[in-house]
């Protein structure tokens, strides 16, 4: 289902909390939104989910505002999406199977199905024949999979993830992202991603907008703003991802002058040693190391150039005739 | 220690029971739904689903004078009430409404205290799946609250068996008035004695089973 909001807008007495927001989430995808705490990730979510009211805007399904909506129209549209969180949210009076029956329930179906789509569930996450479990028994992990599974029981259009791995430690995050990929593809769904972690942007999502102040700064697919972030808080998201131990080795930590980003195929070519050769100009590498965003790879590099300006402006030149991308002051 | 006492206490013991159990019953009827009420109506931050800022604090004050209320006037207060719900304002019916309405404030207040323990992100998320206002209530709050309304429960029952006492001052019968009637005016300490231990065991059994109740409760969660 496609997600449209328009100037939308919402205020905590002076706190402005979601000012002016608008955006297109495409169906049948996974979005993100990032942001730091206090951004608006959490405001923006709920204005979304239909939890709470815009104080101007509006919000549509498809061709269908529901912003507005009231009374039994708005139970009926809520039964219609998935939601999950960071502390998972469950009913602690209930087992998992219990958890999972609970939307199906209240929609009043009959329970012989219920009965059987709750272990369908229960294995399409990953966790057969753990119906009897009670929640505290559960790891993590497993929470989040019970949330998951309940989330999706009434076969929803939409899946909205508020912070849903950042609870998790790294392992168990990869996997539940994993988990959201595998049924993003195989129920068309689409998913809306609130986190404050590129690591999760990076390995699930298509598209991404930042929020920074209730307001979004950059939009666009993840690819292209990995390889070329404009606004600083997206520098700054990346550059705390940059310090990621397994996606990039830094052996000093004297920061370099120019931060370097390789897209795609020129990851294969001598960028570097050309520019070397051609110009004259001295590189000292700082950091460096290869990102996978999405299906793309992509090449980050941390130098000084040297050894005079002279030398600096002519390498810099050739590199973005290469099309790599330069951050850092020329 | 007599046959006859041995008689008396029994059937004042029953009596107690009779006033604890239909006062226990009665005040759950009637403060379970304001204590609901008094919950719901509450802030957001708080957990509450339908926030009515006017309407929670008219009921919360009413809840609060009368918990105020010292039941010994209320026990006078109430012989009208009496007579005209159970036909007499004497004996261990008539006491028993005194008792509901003197416990009901308490009860709600009890019930909830123990809703406001229910996590507000389990709500919200219940809410988000198009929960009604009703099926929140009565699945959800209710259900996660359960340990903590048992320990309520447990408490309501004892405090009862206090207030069932004082019952005896309008011919209530019952442990207390045995007490006061042959322990202390007619000078038989031995019924006195008889009637508290008689009482301290009851108060011992109902704490010990709540307690079980409420610990196997959260042993299955």
């Amino acid at each position: 289902m496609h997600i449209k909001l328009v100037n939308l807008k919402r205020d905590y007495g002076s706190l402005h909390a979601v000012q002016d927001v608008s955006l297109e989430i495409p169906s049948n995808t996974i979005y993100g939104i990032i942001g730091k705490s206090g951004a608006g990730k959490s405001t923006l979510v709920r204005l979304v989910s239909m939890l709470e009211k815009p104080d101007a805007g509006e919000v549509w399904y498809d061709n269908e505002r529901v912003d507005n909506l009231t009374g039994g129209a708005l139970i009926e549209k809520r039964r219609h999406i998935g939601m999950i969180f960071q502390n998972f949210n469950l009913f602690s009076s209930r087992n998992a199977a219990g958890n999972i029956a609970y939307p199906m329930e209240i929609c009043a179906m009959d329970k012989a199905y219920i009965k059987n789509r709750v272990n369908e569930l229960l294995s399409l996450v990953g966790l057969e024949g753990r119906g009897d479990a009670p929640i505290s028994t559960l790891s993590g992990g497993q929470k989040q999979r019970v949330a998951i599974a309940r989330a999706l029981a009434c076969q929803p259009d939409i899946l909205f993830c508020d912070e849903a791995t950042s609870a998790l430690d790294p392992q168990t995050t990869r996997s539940i992202l994993a988990l959201i990929k595998e049924l993003q593809a195989k129920m068309n769904l689409t998913v809306v991603m609130i986190t404050h972690q590129m690591e999760v942007v990076r390995d699930a999502c298509e598209r991404v907008a930042v929020l920074e102040s209730g307001r979004i700064v950059e939009e666009g697919l993840v690819a292209d703003i990995f390889a070329n972030p404009r606004s600083e808080v997206t520098k700054d998201f990346l550059s705390n991802l940059t310090n990621v131990k397994d996606s990039i080795v830094r052996w000093s930590t004297e920061a370099g002058r120019f931060t370097l980003r390789f897209r795609g195929g020129s990851t294969d070519e001598p960028i570097i040693s050309n520019v070397a050769i051609e110009t004259g100009a001295t590189f000292n590498i700082r950091a460096a190391g290869v990102q996978h965003v999405g299906d793309e790879e992509l090449g980050v590099m941390v130098l000084d150039i040297g050894p005079d300006e002279e030398h600096v402006r002519l390498a810099v030149q050739l590199l973005k005739k290469y099309g790599v991308i330069i951050e850092g002051d020329v | 220690m007599d046959m006859q006492m041995i008689n008396q206490v029994m059937e004042a013991t029953g009596e107690t029971l009779v006033m604890v159990f239909f006062s226990t019953v009665f005040s759950l009827l009637l403060g379970l739904p304001i204590g609901v009420l008094l919950h719901i109506t509450g802030k957001e931050e708080d957990g509450g689903i339908i926030p009515s800022p006017v309407f929670n604090s008219v009921l919360s004050r009413i809840v609060n004078v009368l918990r105020s209320f010292p039941f010994i006037i209320l026990l006078i207060v109430l012989i009208p009430l009496s007579r005209i719900i159970v036909g007499s304002s004497i004996g261990t019916k008539a006491a028993i409404v005194p008792l509901s309405i003197a416990a009901a404030p308490f009860v709600a207040r009890i019930i909830e205290s123990a809703l406001k323990e229910v996590d507000p992100g389990v709500i919200q998320a219940a809410k988000a799946m198009g929960s009604t206002n009703w099926q929140l209530v009565y699945k959800v709050l209710i259900p996660e609250a359960m340990p903590a309304l048992m320990s309520g429960l447990t408490l309501t029952i004892i405090n009862l068996i206090g207030y069932s006492a004082m019952a005896g001052t309008i011919g209530g019968g019952g442990l207390g008035d045995l007490a006061i009637r042959y322990g202390y005016q007619r000078f038989r300490p031995s019924y006195l004695v008889a009637a508290v231990i008689v009482i301290l065991i009851m108060v011992e059994i109902i704490q010990v089973a709540g307690d079980r109740i409420v610990k196997r409760m959260m042993s299955r969660r």
